[in-house]
Formats: structure tokens, sequence, C-alpha cells
């Protein structure tokens, strides 16, 4: 008997048996073949209306079993559509959890289908939902299904996309890790929700069941609710923290701080920090006001700590005249975090850390400024930008100091951007910004000293040091503004108050600009139009009509771009709401309007690869009139994809290939901006043939976007860098080449190696947030094409490279973690020897390295002895980390040539505070018996570190004076140190002596 | 004996005294319930599932689905007829290596050879005789069919009406009937085709009809647009052909310089 291979070779019989009058025999038949579709759906579908008008037929009894069958037919036959319609007509027969190719792709359709329609719905703000009850039904049975099955994910991706914010909360509260889940979720949102209300929805929703959560995490509740831009929540949760008994709930508050700190969001920290309550009985407060009595507000805030009174620090006691310890701790906390609110402290330790690691190699600009012809003003400037750039924030001036005559070559709008340069190199060098620019700044009365270029500049320069946190010194910019009537002073000014008052939005500030805007003068218009925007930087303010007006007013082309460009500014980041002021824009008939709206587009979208935006750009790419217009619009997609950098290399690929060179030179930079950094293969292999381009601009703009992209990248993870650092020698000291692209490679030079080797360039801080002040800069940055003084926006880009662990005093006490890679990696790149053998980069000469070693060992064993370290800055070692047994023999990274015989260390010990290039920051460890223990487990940054032996003595490395010296493992203290360098205690790198270079 | 079994076999008994009787209705009404029955047996197509009635109740099943095909043609049920042939075929098809041949096979099978043929369904018709083994196409059913379908593609009508005497079986008569409509139909196609008008004595030669009454019926049933006047029959004349479809030049020639342009454009 053959039974077992018997199988029936046709459905002939059963859809003959559906024409049967009786209804058992239809039901059998359809049941039958139910279970054989997968086989027989050719043959069924031809009688598929047969099977349909089953379905309809009011009276049969097994309509579902019917849709079901028809469903299938249409999924084998493709029409997903109809398939769909069916199942949901077949109701429960349609089994959510069946593991078929034919339930999965109905679901992904079906939930398709429902997040279509409710997104349509939401988006029309339109509350009668017409989706069809049996899909949502469906739906939410998959989602129920997903949540009792433990696939959280699922769940909460199906929900976010479907707008099902009460079942992503049920996701979320259900999971059993609601903390990673939460992460998740974060993570979806920003990168998959595009629409900003509705992700503003999906975080407050996050932010609810954080703080439902036994144990929340402030850390990142609060950036939520920076992103929701709700300060009161961060306010009321830094104050509970900053109340509690418990040491690490403090320095957790101050973690908090620093971070919120890092995505440089000046009027949200302004918020926060005026929401912050003071202390209730510090005794220098004697505001009466009608408080509650002392005894009963403490007992409520020992009691309540939820329910925190926002009353802006009114509610001060001041009667109270023996402070409660309580209090005084809460008083001393309070200062400290409003200190690093304010941005001061990072500020300040940037800079000691900075000053402290700098490595920036004078030989590379001494070669420059040799190589570079004294009558050429542009190349003259550019190594004067150079310069600026490469000492970005470490206050090292030595050389301009060592060649003012040369500096003094500078004349006019040159002078004016020398000028501007000492606020790049001081940059964030707040208290003494000032007298430091002092010899420059227009005096009171008029007529006095200086030329008007050095005055501007020195303006310009304040704005610079001050850039994103300059409560200080905006009245002072403003009072210069007003008392002046030179276009050249007004257009320092105003710059410098843009960027002092980034992102204030302060009416008055505005109001003194748009006064310098409407005397119709090209160049102070230009820098007003632009320090609007930076002031109204994401306000979406209706101010933008008003500037947008009057950019169809004026005649001056200049006024216009600096106009155009401060619109897009106002927009930054606003995604959807913009649209209607892109569209306008995009649609002008003047092509620097159109020009503006690229930037619109670039600065409205930043950072979220929305398609739409993309799309846009890459039409105006190709379609636009304007090379201008086209130059902008693929510049602008480096802006757009910045925060998933790999894609952008692929989407500009054909562009760089375009036969027009503006297209050429914007696809250039927008890898260079997206992929800023992060030294990606593929940006370096496209922009390398763009760095032989025939068109000189266009190698400009490829060797600066080079050096964007190679910036602190080892050339022993790249070599490439090697060789560009080579051809950027090459370049400069060829005296045939052109001169746009020997300022480009001048400018590369300076950008790879800028703010002392220590700084990249980063759009995006670690919690995912832009970078406000960063990815403003660089957009000015773009600009230099027409205005070269803004090549100095894009030190508003650079971000230190550093870990620094500070402990409950804010100081930074010495600390070792571990580098777990090869120390060669990420080290320095090697310094230039003597310019004249242009190979000598390859082979460090022995003399260098012994001599290196000698002076370390030197230095060594005077700080053994004198225990009082002293160094020069520019010793090699200086700021590296210990070598490993450095007992026997100092194994300096830097002069690895004389080791050959010793196989290199797999790993490195950092001290406190050391470099930590982007990429060490996977390879970073603690070590596990430090005295230490880090408040969160970042790699790089600012962190707080948690005492485990409190009652031992510290020891402190990097101390209010940014000595020079490095670590001293003696264990030196404060006062010694400091007594012993030449430095005073209490005081920042000393200003530089004045030097004028009128000509 | 299983009781399901034993029950089928009851009905059916009674069906076939019905059946010998020729009391059509009752064994309408039986063989309904008959089939009901007949789902609840596993073993059937399309389960085949394996039982140890299997055997038994395959051929109790093919017996009354082959007693319900020769039901429907003596109903003259075409509908019914094709529905029984097609639940039938699988115990031909799949069960033929479990079961004994069986007896009426040929039979049924030619049977439905002619049903095609009758209804003009001469592809369905050719797909069915190659499904047909060598030794089946010996069988006089199956031969029958084959050569009447020959006759009639050849156009040698008088052939397949002689057939009528040649009758392997008497089920076969009700086809004949059928087929000779058949052929009319196929001959008062050409007839249009060929002559603009015919007179009413050719006509009915031509179209095999005894006495000028039974074409004046004929006409009016199936060609009423067929005019008959002075002793003739006008036929319509062919429909015209529809003008042939226009090129969609201009559009064409749009997109491609659309194409041209966008070309030019990218990058």
């Amino acid at each position: 008997m053959a039974g077992a291979a018997t199988m029936v070779s046709s459905a002939g019989g059963l859809l003959a048996m559906l024409n049967e009058t009786h209804p058992a025999l239809k039901l059998h038949a359809l049941s039958n073949l139910n279970a054989f579709v997968d086989y027989f759906w050719p043959e069924i579908s031809t009688s598929v209306p047969i099977i349909e008008s089953l379905y309809e037929d009011e009276e049969f009894d097994h309509r579902p079993l019917a849709a079901l069958l028809v469903s299938k037919v249409f999924y084998y036959l493709g029409e997903l559509n109809d398939s769909l319609s069916y199942a949901l007509g077949a109701g429960h027969l349609f089994d959510v959890s069946e593991d078929s190719d034919y339930v999965h792709t109905l679901l992904a359709k079906a939930i398709d289908e429902y997040a279509s329609l409710n997104t349509k719905a939401a988006e029309a703000h339109n509350e009668s939902a017409t989706v069809d009850p049996r899909l949502e039904a469906t739906v939410e049975r998959m989602l129920d299904k997903c949540i009792v099955d433990g696939k959280y994910q699922q769940a909460i991706g199906m929900a976010i996309e479907c707008r099902r914010l009460d079942k992503l909360e049920e996701a979320i509260t259900r999971s059993d890790n609601a903390h990673a889940t939460i992460n998740y979720c974060i993570d979806i949102s920003h990168s998959f929700v595009n629409r900003r209300e509705y992700r503003r929805e999906v975080l407050q929703l996050l932010v609810k069941v954080y703080q439902q959560l036994p144990s929340p995490d402030y850390l990142s509740i609060c950036q939520r609710l920076m992103f929701l831009d709700e300060p009161e929540g961060v306010a009321s949760i830094l104050e509970k923290l900053l109340r509690s008994e418990i040491k690490e709930d403090a320095l957790l508050a101050f973690q908090i701080a620093f971070d919120l700190v890092e995505n440089e969001h000046q009027a949200f920290l302004l918020n926060v920090r005026n929401r912050l309550p003071s202390p209730k009985s510090l005794p220098s407060e004697s505001v009466h006001s009608g408080s509650p009595e002392p005894g009963s507000v403490q007992s409520e805030n020992t009691t309540t700590t939820e329910d925190v009174q926002m009353t802006n620090g009114s509610q001060v006691d001041g009667n109270t005249s023996s402070p409660d310890p309580r209090e005084a701790i809460y008083a001393e906390r309070i200062t400290k975090i409003r200190g690093i609110l304010s941005g001061e402290n990072s500020i300040q330790l940037t800079l000691q850390f900075l000053y402290s690691h700098n490595k920036s190699d004078l030989l590379i600009l001494k070669t420059i400024k040799q190589s570079v012809e004294m009558r050429n003003s542009v190349c003259h400037s550019a190594t004067i930008y150079t310069n600026a750039i490469m000492h970005a924030g470490t206050t090292v001036d030595t050389f301009l100091r060592e060649n003012l005559d040369w500096l003094s070559r500078a004349t006019n709008w040159a002078k004016f951007s020398a000028t501007a340069g000492l606020g790049v190199i001081h940059r964030g060098h707040l208290k003494q910004g000032r007298s430091l620019m002092a010899p420059y700044l227009p005096q009171g009365g008029a007529g006095g000293g200086g030329s008007p270029y050095s005055e501007g500049g020195a303006l310009y320069a304040l704005g610079l040091i001050h850039a994103n946190h300059g409560e200080g010194i905006k009245q002072f910019l403003r009072d210069s503004l007003r008392s002046t009537n030179v276009e050249v002073i007004q257009h320092g000014a105003c710059l410098g108050l843009g960027l002092a008052a980034l992102g204030t939005a302060d009416n008055d500030v505005f109001d003194d600009i748009k006064n310098v805007l409407y005397t119709d003068s090209a160049v102070a218009g230009e820098a007003a139009g632009i320090s609007m925007g930076l002031l109204m930087v994401g306000t979406a303010s209706e101010k933008a009509g008003e500037m947008l007006a009057y950019a169809h007013e004026t005649q001056h082309e200049k006024i216009i771009r600096g106009l155009a460009l401060g619109i897009a500014l106002t927009v930054y980041g606003r995604e959807e709401e913009a649209d209607t002021l892109i569209e306008q824009m995009t649609r002008d008939q003047d092509p620097i309007l159109r020009y503006g709206g690229m930037y619109a587009l670039a600065l409205a979208y930043q950072g979220t690869g929305n398609n739409k935006a993309i799309r846009q750009l890459l039409h105006f790419a190709v379609s636009d009139v304007s090379d201008d217009v086209r130059r902008t619009a693929v510049l602008a997609l480096g802006f757009v994809l910045y925060a998933d950098q790999e894609q952008t290399p692929r989407i500009v690929s054909l562009l760089s290939e375009s036969y027009n060179p503006h297209v050429r030179y914007g696809a250039a930079l927008a890898v260079g901006i997206s992929c800023a950094g992060t030294g990606l293969s593929e940006a370096i292999s496209l922009l390398e043939p763009l760095t032989s381009d025939v068109v000189d601009f266009v190698r400009q703009g490829a060797l600066i976007a080079m050096a964007m992209v190679m910036i602190q990248i080892s050339e022993a993870s790249d070599s490439r860098v090697g060789a560009f650092r080579r051809q950027l020698e090459k370049i400069i000291l060829d005296k045939h080449e052109d001169t746009m692209s020997k300022m480009g490679a001048i400018l590369a030079s300076g950008i790879l190696d800028a703010g002392g080797r220590n700084v990249t360039i980063k759009l995006l801080s670690k919690t995912k947030h832009d970078k406000i002040t960063a990815v403003v800069g660089l957009a000015v940055f773009s600009q230099f094409w027409y205005w070269y003084p803004l090549i100095y926006f894009i030190s508003l880009s650079f971000s230190p490279t550093a870990f620094i662990g500070l402990n409950y005093d804010l100081k930074v006490p010495s600390f070792e973690f571990l580098s777990h890679a090869k120390p060669s990696l990420f080290e320095y790149p090697k310094p230039t020897t003597v310019p004249t053998t242009t190979s000598a980069v390859k082979l460090p000469t022995a003399v260098l390295s012994t001599s290196a070693r000698a002076k370390a060992r030197a230095s060594k064993k005077e700080q053994d002895k004198t225990n009082a370290p002293k160094s020069s800055g520019a010793e090699p070692s200086a700021g590296k980390g210990k070598s490993i047994d450095k007992d026997e023999d100092s194994m300096q990274v830097d002069s690895p040539a004389d080791k050959k015989a010793e196989p290199e260390p797999s790993y490195e010990i950092l001290t406190n505070p050391a470099r930590v290039v982007p990429a060490q920051e996977k390879f970073i460890k603690f070590l596990e018996e430090s005295r230490y223990v880090p408040v969160k487990s970042a790699a790089s940054g600012f962190v707080l570190l948690k005492d485990l032996r409190p009652n031992e003595p510290e020891v402190l490395t990097l101390t209010d004076a940014p000595s020079s010296a490095a670590s001293n493992p003696g264990g030196s203290v404060t006062g010694q140190q400091s007594s012993a360098s030449a430095m005073a205690v209490d005081e920042e790198p000393a200003p530089p002596q004045p030097f004028e270079f009128t000509p | 004996m299983d009781p399901k079994i034993t029950e089928v076999s009851q009905a059916f008994e009674r069906f076939k005294a019905a059946f010998v009787r020729n009391d059509f209705d009752k064994c309408s009404e039986l063989l309904s319930q008959l089939k009901v029955l007949l789902t609840k047996f596993k073993s059937l197509p399309p389960l085949f599932e394996e039982t140890p009635n299997a055997i038994h109740e395959l051929t109790l099943a093919r017996d009354i689905y082959e007693h319900a095909v020769v039901l429907s043609v003596k109903i003259e049920d075409l509908d019914a007829f094709e529905r029984d042939f097609f639940q039938l075929k699988p115990y031909y098809t799949d069960a033929c290596g479990r079961l004994p041949q069986s007896p009426q096979e040929y039979l049924i099978l030619g049977l439905n050879l002619l049903r095609l043929l009758v209804q003009n369904r001469i592809a369905e018709f050719h797909t069915e005789l190659e499904l047909l083994s060598a030794i089946a196409l010996e069988n006089p059913c199956i031969k029958h069919a084959v050569e009447l379908e020959q006759s009639f593609m050849e156009g040698a009508y008088n052939r397949v009406l002689s057939a009528r005497k040649t009758l392997p079986h008497e089920t076969y008569d009700y086809f004949m009937d059928l087929l000779a409509k058949t052929v009319r139909d196929e001959i008062a196609g050409c007839n249009e085709k060929a002559y603009d008008s015919l007179s009413v004595n050719d006509a009915q030669q031509i179209l095999l009809f005894s006495s000028d009454q039974e074409l004046v019926e004929y006409i009016k049933v199936e060609h009423p647009e067929w005019e008959i006047k002075n002793g003739f029959v006008y036929f319509k004349q062919a429909r015209e052909s529809e003008p042939c479809k226009e090129i969609p030049s201009l559009q064409l020639i749009n997109q491609t310089l659309s194409y041209a342009r966008e070309l030019e454009r990218i990058v």
C-alpha cells in the first residue's frame, strides 16, 4: 500500500464542493481549502469570487472562515490591501501569534496601515479618528501579545509608530528592566520619530514614567527635561538632590549640572539657575518676604521633597541669624551648582586642561610663516587664522609675541582678524578677557588711540572669549556698540554681542542691533544680520519676518546675506515649524535669500536626517540657477545628516563628481561638517581625489574638510593622516600653488592641530543632544567663503577631548585609570623637526629622543628631590600618562624610536585630567582598587568622582593655577607646587604683555 | 464494522434502490445526505488519512460519487455533473495506487470528455486527454469521445451525427443530443461568416433541420439578429473592426524630452 504518500493533487474537488447546496459541505470544503491553501492557491484563485460571495452571504454561518481563505489567496497573489481587508473580516480566526509568512506579512501591513492612519489623523489634528475598529483591535492584540511575551522592544517600536502612548507606557512599566527599556525608547524616539511635537509627547511620557520608578535615573530625566525645555523640573530635581543628606546625591547633582552645561543651551541653563531656590538662611540675603517661619519650612523640606516651591529664589528668610547647619551645607552646594550651571567651572577647567596639555607644534607655524610670501595678504592672514585655531583656548600666544614684526604687516581687515584671533586663543578666559583685550578696545572718549580695525576686532574677540557665556560682558559690548558710529567697530561689536548673548533672545540687545541694521551700512549691516540670528537662535520668533522684510528693502548684498543667514539661525532645530519660512525663502526671487533658505533647511532639520529636507536640498543642489544656492544646498546636507555620519559620504558621493565646481566644493564641506572628527574611512576616500581637484577653491574646501574629518586621528589608526600632513606641507611650500588652495592648506593645518591638539569638532554631546553652539559655529564658519573673519566661528565647535575627574569640592584629584589600547593608537602626532628635511617627520633623530628622555629623567629627579615639579610647557612628556614601568626607564610614548627592542605595551595608564580622544573612549577602564569611583561611567568629559576614603588627604593635580606641571606622583601639595611655580596661585595664566602691531 | 460506515452503506443501498426505480427526487435527496456523511471520513480526499477502514471507505465513497455522476446525467444537470465529477476525480487520480480500478472509471471519464466537447471546451478536453494512459485511450468509451472530437474538428459533422448509432453506453445518449446542438451552433457560426444570405431551403439543409419550422424556431431562439425575408435568411454583417488604437505619440515625445532634460541636470 502506497498510502502514506497519498496526496491530493488538485483542489478541484473541494472547489466543486463549494457549489454544493448543503452548508455542511461548504464548510467542509472551506476548512479543507483553508488547510491546503498554501499548495493550491493558484487553483483557488480562480474561484475567489465564489468564496467572496460566501463571505458576503449574510446567512452563511462561517463567513470569517471564507474571509480568511480569501485573505490568504490574495496574500499569495500579492494583493496585500485586499488581503488585509479580508483578514480583518476574519476576526479572531486571524491568529496574530501564528508563525507563518502570511501572518507576519499581514501584521506588518496592518501596523503600517494603522500607523499611517493615526499619524495622518494626528497631523491633521483631527480628533475624530476614522480608523477601522477591527484594524485597531488587531493591532492592539498584537501589542498585547508582544507585551505578554516579553518582547518589549517590539511593543515599544510599534506603540511609538502607531502613536499609542498608552500602550507605550504599559510596555515600559511592565518590562523587567525599565531603565534599559526607557533608554531604548529614548534612542528610537530620537532616531525614528520625525515629528518634533510628537517626539516631545513621547519624551514627556518617558519623564512621567521615569519619575514613577522607584530609583529614578536623574541624569536621564534631566536630559529629557532639557530637551522638553522644562527648567522647573530640572531645578526641582537638583534641589532635591542638593538637600539630601547623602553626599553622593550632591555629587550626582553636580554631575547633572555638568552634563547639562555640555549641551550648551545657554537660555535653558539661565532659567534653571534662576529657578533654583536660594538657601533659606543665607545671612547675606536680607530680603524680607512673607515666607512661613523657618522651622516649618525646614521640616517641610526634610519631609516633602517632591513639592518644592519654585519662587525664583525670592523665598528667603533673612531673619534667621543662626544658620542651620543643614542650610549651610545647602547654601554651599547651591553656590557650587550655580557656578557649574553658569558654565564657569567647566570653562575654567577646560582652559586649564588645554593650557597644561597644549601640544601645538610651533614649527609647523614657523614653516608656514617662512614659506608664505610677504606680500600675499590672503596667505598672511590665513597664517594668523591658523595660529588662532591651533591655539584656540590654550591662552598660548607665543607665536604672536615672537613675530610682532611680521604681524604688523596686517592692515585694515587683516588687522581686524588678527586682533580677533586673540579672542580665539583666549577663548573661555572669562575672568581676564577684558583686561587682555584692553589695549585694543575702544577707549571711552571718541577719537581715542588705535585704529577702528583693531578696536572692532577686539570687540569681536571679546565675543569669542565669552561665546555663549556672555552675562558678564554683554553690557560692555552694548555700550560699545551704542557709543560708536564707525562701521568697522559696529561690525565687531555686533558679532561680539551676538556671540556673547547667543540664544538668549534678549529684546533690548536685539533692538540695539536693529538700530545698527537700519543705518543701512553694508559692513555693519551684515554683522548685524548674523548677530540678530545668533541672538535669536532657535526661537522661531516673528522677528524673522521683520528681518526678511528688511532684506527685501535693502540694496546691499552683504546685508541681505547677513540677514539671510540670521533668519536661518532663528529657526534652528524647529523642524516642521520652520516650513513656512523655508518655503518663503526658497521661493524668493533673490538668490541670496534662497541661499539663506538652504541654511534654514540645514539648521531647522539639523541632525535629524529628515528625508523631506534631504530631498529638498538635493533638488536645489541640482536645479537651482545660482551656483551659490547649489553649493549651499549640498553643504547643508552635512548639517542635516551629521547625526548619522556614515550616510553623508554615500549621499553626496555622486555630487562630489559633479561637473560644477561649486557643487563639488559643497560636497567636500558637507562631508567635512558631518564627519568632523570621526576619521571615517569613506569620508576620507571621498575627499582624497577632491584635494587635487582642477579648480582651486574646490581644493581649498577639500583640504579644510579633510582636516575637519581627520582632526585628532593619529597616523597609527589611519595612515592617510600622515600622507595628508605631508600633502599640506607640500602645498604650503610649493611656490607655484594657487593662493586659494594654499590658504586652504594653511587653514587645514590649523584645524588639524586645533586647540593644542586637544580638541575635536563635536556637534553632538554625549547624550546625543545637539550642541547648539557647535552647530551654529560651523554654520557661520561655512560663510567664510564671503567673509574671512567668520573663520573664527569654527572655534565654537571645538570641544576638548578630555577626561576630567572632579571631587566634591570640584577640584581635580589625582586619579588613575586605564586605556586598554596601544598608546601609539591615540598619541599626539610627533613634533615636526627642522623644516628643511621634509621626511624627518617619520624618523625622529636620536638626539631628540634621548634629549627628551634625559629631560624627563632630570625632571623626575628634580621632582623626587624638591617635591615641587616644574617643567616647561613645551616638554614632550607633559600631560602624558605616567609610563608603566617608569622606575626602570621612562617609556615615553612620544619617543618610541629608541625602544625598538621592547614591544609596545597593550595598555596605558592615564592620569586625571587626561586627553581621551573620541575613538579611545571605548577602551577606557576604571581601576577597581582605585580610591575614587566615578558617579557615572563616562569615558570623557567632566565626571564627578566619589571618594571612598574621604579621611585621607587628597592630592590635587590641576589646581587653580594652570601650571604646566604634569602629574606629580610624588604627592606634592597644592601650596608647595604653586610656590615653586612661576605663576601666582590664584590666577589664570598671566595676561600677555600688551603689544601693538600698528603698521 | 464502524457504525458510520454502516450508516453510509445503508443509505447508499436505499439510494441504489431509488436509482433503479428511477425515483430521481429521492435520489437527489439521499445523495445530499450521503455527501454530508462522507465529509466525516478522514480517509477520504483531501486528507487521505490512514485509518483501518480506509480502503473500504474509499471504495464506498468512490461508488457513491460514480452513481452521483450518472445520476446527474440522468437528470440532465450539467452543473451537478461537473461538481460531482471533480469530487470523484481524486479517487481516480490520487487513490489509484490503493484501490483496485473501478469498472465504471472509463465510462465516467468518457462521459466527462463528451461533456467538454458538448460545451465546446476543447482546451480542457485536450488537457484531460493528456492525463489518460495509452491503455485508457484504447477503451471504447474514451475512443468514442476522441473520434467524435476529431470529426468535430475536421468539420465532418455528418460523421458526428452518425456516431449516435454506435453508442458505448446508454448514458451517452443525452450528450449526443446536446452535441447535435453544438454542431449546429458551429455550422451557424460558419454560415454567418461565409454568406451574406442563404435561401431558407439551403439553410435548413445546412443546419441539419428536418423542417422549415424548426429552422425558424431555432433562429428565433438562438440568433434573433438574423433576418428572414423573401425566402432568404440574411445574416448580419460582420461588425466593423474596431479602429486600431492610436499611438500616444505626443505623450511619448514629452516623456523622452523630459528624460533628456533630467539627464542633463543630474550632477
